[in-house]
């Protein structure tokens, strides 16, 4: 039946990314010298999904030092503070302490994808956010309710994505790997699909993918989810197969497309093709939407050769079960 | 031979800040200046540094400071058989360290610890030192699996691997043996639980010294009715940053072990008081988990990421705190 692929995050920074940065934050290096270093890397990193045969590609987001902190060095009101750990892995993000209603100073996204998008072809350019609902729950507050805070992101993220669809985004991914939490509530799942049902309104034509990862969610979670007025739902599979199998069998994909993550994006196996093909064809049989196949989670927690290589398996793999 | 009081007696997880002479050391054994016993040497007077902090605090049960261990994980991958050298991943921002990986059978070569135990102990005016491993669930979880593909053999293996050094330890006299398992509350899956179950075994069965895990954050509630009866004689908890939430739990469950509850935060900068880590002991008391002579009084966790001076004061007040409470209970 054949499925779209693609990478469902960042990528790992190369050692010369890494000293780039190094030498940028201790004052050796100009800010435009690092702009060109991560501008080749991306370039690179594009260049390895487009010979891996992937349908969308990320420009690996090797500048990100989280998921949240884009958007909080382009924010007003929001701060980046100590560190925490980020689910569990052992990696930690800063806990971003927002003190009022966040303010754009500029855009992430669409500058990203002008430089980009082009390069990308014939892949679509895709762009990755943090969702509304795990962006606001991961955050300290001050100075406003939470849920305020959660509606005030996806205002902001909704302008995001608009400008990155003008700019030539094809796909765009909201993430809320929170609502992966075996605690997540029904009510919280409601309202992130709300939120990102807000983000995806301003997408225009491009495909929009809700993305939930590091675990398989609940079934009543994965039911809120489903109603999310996005193009796509995304399922880390490989972190709970029979989880997965089993939500999957009573809930069903979503209706239109559903993207399974089997490539494990945590480990450094070379993936066994013969038993993923195996797993998608029975979590995809007799669904009439279009599937896609990812990598488990974003690659960026991986050693660089790796996280290039898991790119190269992820194209095998939807090179065996039959391009889109 | 120094007499750890009956109740109320402190302790430290067991990393301390790193003293200069450890960096240095650490960064030449990595360029490869040093052998691992230049290096060795070269770590002791940093452990002697961070003796003499838990001395001047006047803990009761103390550490090397963990001085010779960039990384807990590290440590121990670079002196066990069966691990190639680590890839570079990011710990946070554009800190990276290199994760290591596991390319063959693992096995234990050498002792890695008791040398630097024994140094403390050399210096720590009778004062217990705590014989302080990781863990082999952490191990597992926090390095690359290139040869077992199978959890459950990966983790047997590390753990007879810890075991011989555990070994190694309580034959050179350490009292107590402490595995550091942070790892676990990350991932509270009941198979998880059970699955350390089984390697703590293999680690502690017939060890006739204080057998203690530390486990720290995370949502420990979820595995809490699965990991009680683990073969250890103390359960070493982090209490404060989490504003005792387990302490019901604990209570529900009939806990019945010694507990080493973390007293002061060391993710906060600032120093508790007297009176803080003394309300700290009282909330502990009255969740009537524990009596006082099973009550061992800590920091949450290694207090590595703190600046030294503040990691001294915290120590200083808790010591204090215990005091008093040892006059109350
Ligand atoms: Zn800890």
């Amino acid at each position: 039946m054949g499925a779209w692929s693609s990478v469902l995050g960042g990528f790992p920074r190369s050692r010369h990314v890494r000293k780039v940065l190094r030498d940028y934050e201790r004052g050796s290096v100009t800010h435009g010298e690092l702009e060109a270093a991560v501008a080749e890397a991306s370039a690179l990193l594009i260049g390895a999904q487009l010979a891996a045969g992937l349908t969308y590609v990320t420009d690996g987001m090797v500048d990100w030092h989280d998921i949240f902190r884009p958007f909080v060095e382009s924010w007003r009101n929001v701060t980046p503070t100590g560190l925490l750990r980020y689910f569990d892995n052992n990696y930690f993000y800063r806990i971003p302490l927002f003190t009022g209603k966040p303010e754009p100073k500029g855009l992430v996204l669409a500058p990203r994808v002008r430089r980009f998008a082009k390069l990308a072809e014939p892949a679509g350019l895709k762009v990755v956010l943090p969702g509304p609902y795990t962006f606001a729950a991961m955050s300290e507050v001050r100075g406003l309710e939470r849920e305020e805070l959660a509606e005030a992101i996806a205002k902001l993220m909704g302008s995001e994505v608009r400008a990155a669809v003008e700019a030539g985004a094809r796909a765009v991914q909201i993430d809320e790997p929170l609502l992966s939490d075996q605690e997540a509530e029904r009510d919280e799942a409601v309202l992130a699909a709300e939120l990102a049902s807000k983000v995806a309104k301003e997408a225009g034509e491009a495909k929009t993918i809700l993305a939930v990862y590091f675990d398989v969610p609940k079934a009543e979670v994965y039911e809120a989810l489903l109603e999310a007025k996005v193009s796509c739902l995304s399922l880390d599979v490989i972190d709970a197969p029979e989880r997965a199998a089993k939500l999957i069998a009573s809930k069903g994909l979503k209706e239109g497309c559903a993207a399974l993550g089997l490539i494990n994006a945590r480990n450094v196996y070379d993936d066994d093709l013969g038993k993923l093909e195996e797993l998608f064809l029975s979590l995809t049989k007799g669904y009439e939407g279009e599937p896609g196949v990812t990598t488990s989670t974003w690659l960026d927690l991986l050693p660089y050769e790796y996280g290039i290589r898991k790119a190269r398996i992820l194209g095998l793999l939807a090179q065996r079960l039959g391009v889109r | 031979m120094y007499s750890v009081p009956k109740k109320f007696p402190t302790t430290i997880v067991g990393s301390y800040p790193k003293f200069s002479a450890a960096q240095e050391a650490i960064r030449r054994r990595k360029a490869g200046e040093v052998s691992e016993e230049e290096f060795r040497e070269l770590v002791k007077p940093a452990i002697r540094e961070a003796v003499e902090d838990h001395l001047w605090a006047g803990v009761d049960i103390i550490s090397d400071g963990e001085q010779a261990r960039e990384d807990m994980v590290v440590y121990f991958a670079e002196r066990m058989r069966g691990y190639a050298v680590g890839d570079w991943v990011r710990i946070f921002d554009n800190e990276y360290f290199r994760k290591p990986i596991i390319s063959s059978r693992l096995e234990w070569v050498a002792p890695m610890t008791v040398d630097h135990w024994r140094f403390a102990s050399s210096i720590s005016q009778g004062r217990p030192v705590k014989g302080i491993l990781t863990g082999p669930y952490t191990m597992m979880e926090w390095s690359f699996d290139l040869h077992y593909k199978d959890r459950r053999e990966l983790i047997l293996d590390l753990a007879k691997a810890i075991r011989r050094e555990v070994e190694e330890l309580v034959r050179a006299g350490a009292q107590y043996i402490q595995v550091d398992e942070p790892a676990l509350s990350t991932r509270p899956w009941r198979e998880d639980a059970e699955l350390l179950k089984e390697a703590l075994d293999i680690i502690f069965r017939g060890i006739g010294a204080k057998r203690i895990v530390h486990i720290c954050y995370g949502k420990l509630e979820k595995i809490l009715p699965y990991i009680l009866d683990y073969p250890v004689d103390q359960f070493d908890l982090e209490m404060v940053n989490s504003d005792f939430r387990l302490l019901p739990y604990l209570k529900e469950y009939g806990y019945n072990k010694e507990l080493a509850f973390g007293a002061v935060d060391v993710h906060k900068l600032q120093v508790e008081s007297v009176e803080e880590v003394e309300a700290a002991i009282d909330r502990v008391m009255r969740a009537d988990v524990v009596g006082p002579e099973k009550a061992y009084v800590k920091p949450d966790c290694g207090m590595k990421r703190l600046p030294r001076e503040i990691a001294r004061e915290k120590m200083k007040n808790m010591v204090l705190a215990a005091q008093r409470a040892r006059e109350k209970y």
